[in-house]
């Protein structure tokens, strides 16, 4: 039930939406709807129209909170109060159909550039996700008051704003569906590398990513990048059973057991994958899901096609330059032509103000100077790196590579 | 009554724990967050990040400037956190004193003012 109340919320909205504009007051209404669903159908049974049960439920709350803040509220009320009071009891028939576009244009409004990435994350979690207030805020390990605070300022400025439920203007669409990929993006990864707390996964972020950018690829199957996002996800969550010990300790991809990892996400995502880099133009979640892939299909690190993950790290430093990729393209290089050349192209991004002091540019030259030999010099870069981590697996990890390798004990399959 | 109870640290101390004990440890703190949330008296618990990533901002003239580290020259800093809402300052240092890392060095136990009754 969880799941067809979660599937049906953006049809819900945007029904409301459609007739009554404020994002503000709709997505409360819903939300209430929500609730009284989940205390009451399973006591009575599902109805037969669960979606028009929600929306002639949600119409009632809207009307319920715009009476009941109507002196402050005066436009709102206008514009419910305006239709007549059949309207909000007729039986739902214009909501069908239309679920496609619908969730799109929720997506595009929830991602609004006047919203900073964290409000845009947590209003598409809410609005689009149908996730409630305390399941977000439990996902970011805040206190619930400080995100509903955060989710009801982000409503307050797409009011500000004076954006509409409705397409953005032609020019604008391409950039607005890349903050769109980017914050399912950001969902994914704060469920599968959390920055924070002490679980490394979170599974409930990922797979609500993967069933969002699922849902966006189905309204634009032609997009070549949101393809590639999929693929990207889920060839990176396919490793997940694999990736740390059965108390929550990190596994390096070398050291990984490849035989746990996810083999029908592996198949869907080189699939997709594939699909995407042929339908083209070519972007940086393709080239990104294309070296996920040939790590996937790989049994082995040292199997591994070092030169095409190599080469897909050149062209995505071309396509996207950013010093991350960079830092990437190193640990291929050092694959390829030995870790001299690694060295010498991370030197090349330290002093980037992006990426200075980061803990995976310590991390990744502890690595290469592993590879060269120096063991002192990696286990200085390992301890720097576990520092500047605040992931608390990512620390003990770190920390444990530089006491190994000052111990002069160095497990050989960990390379 | 609210309290605010404070874990200091530094990189040696946390050096100094063998792998196979910080496993255990992170189980035991794990577990005493949760027993406290389920009673209601755990408010939040908050780890931070190493010294060498803390910022001290300064405002002069109304100019900001930040600069890295700390504010407070220290061998210790502050490494973790947590907030109590409970009965009395009893209470707190009850449930203080069972912190698992009240075992290893110790653990502070401040009052939050107007939050915290006065000590009789």
């Amino acid at each position: 039930m969880e799941d067809l109340l979660r599937r049906l919320t953006p049809q819900v909205l945007a029904a409301l939406l459609r007739r009554h504009g404020a994002l503000d007051l709709c997505e409360d209404a819903v939300q209430e709807a929500l609730a009284a669903a989940a205390a009451d159908w399973p006591v009575k049974g599902l109805p037969d129209n669960p979606q028009g049960w929600l929306v002639t439920v949600a119409r009632r709350r809207l009307v319920d909170l715009v009476r009941s803040d109507a002196a402050r509220r005066r436009r709102e009320e206008r514009i419910v109060l305006g239709a007549p009071p059949s309207e909000f009891l007729q039986h739902i028939d214009d909501v069908e159909g239309s679920g496609r576009d619908d969730t799109l244009l929720l997506l595009l409004l929830c991602c609004h550039p006047e919203l900073t990435p964290p409000s845009q994350v947590a209003l598409t979690l809410r609005a689009v996700g149908g996730l409630t207030t305390a399941e977000i805020a439990a996902a970011f390990f805040v206190p619930e008051a400080t995100m509903a605070q955060r989710i009801s300022r982000a409503k307050q400025r797409i009011r500000d704003a004076g954006a509409s439920f409705a397409m953005p203007p032609p020019e604008q669409l391409e950039s607005r569906l890349r903050a769109v990929m980017h914050v399912l993006y950001l969902v994914f990864n704060e469920g599968y590398t959390t920055n924070s707390g002490p679980d490394i996964h979170r599974p409930d972020l990922t797979r609500e990513a993967i069933r969002l950018t699922r849902e966006l690829l189905r309204l634009r199957p032609d997009d070549a990048e949101v393809e590639g996002l999929l693929a990207l996800m889920l060839l990176t969550d396919a490793r997940r059973p694999a990736r740390t010990t059965p108390q929550g300790e990190l596994i390096p991809l070398a050291a990984q057991d490849r035989a746990r990892w996810n083999q029908d996400a592996i198949r869907e995502g080189v699939d997709l994958v594939t699909a995407a880099l042929r339908r083209g133009p070519i972007g940086a979640y393709q080239l990104q899901a294309a070296v996920a892939a040939v790590h996937d299909e790989a049994p082995s690190t040292e199997e591994t096609d070092w030169a095409q993950v190599l080469a897909l790290y050149e062209t995505l430093d071309r396509v996207s330059p950013n010093p991350m990729a960079t830092v990437n393209r190193a640990v291929a290089a050092a694959m390829v032509h030995g870790p001299s050349s690694g060295l010498d192209l991370l030197a090349s991004v330290e002093t980037d103000e992006r990426i200075a002091g980061h803990h995976l540019l310590f991390a990744v030259r502890g690595h290469l100077l592993d590879m060269a030999g120096d063991a002192l010099g990696a286990a200085e870069s390992f301890s720097e790196a576990a520092r500047r981590t605040n992931s608390a697996p990512e620390k003990r990890y770190l920390a444990g590579r530089a006491r190994d390798l000052r111990a002069g004990a160095v497990d050989p399959s960990r390379h | 009554m609210k309290y605010m109870v404070i874990i200091y640290g530094n990189k040696d101390l946390w050096a100094s724990f063998p792998p196979e004990e910080a496993g255990r440890a992170i189980a035991e703190v794990n577990a005493f967050n949760r027993r406290y949330a389920e009673s209601g008296e755990l408010l939040g618990a908050y780890g931070l990040g190493d010294e060498l990533t803390a910022k001290t901002v300064r405002v002069r003239d109304g100019v900001p400037a930040v600069t890295d580290g700390p504010y407070l020259e220290a061998k210790e800093f502050v490494s973790s956190f947590f907030f109590l809402d409970c009965e009395d300052e009893a209470r707190a240092l009850e449930i203080a004193a069972e912190y698992p890392f009240a075992s290893h060095s110790a653990v502070e136990v401040w009052p939050v003012l107007h939050e915290a009754g006065t000590a009789m």
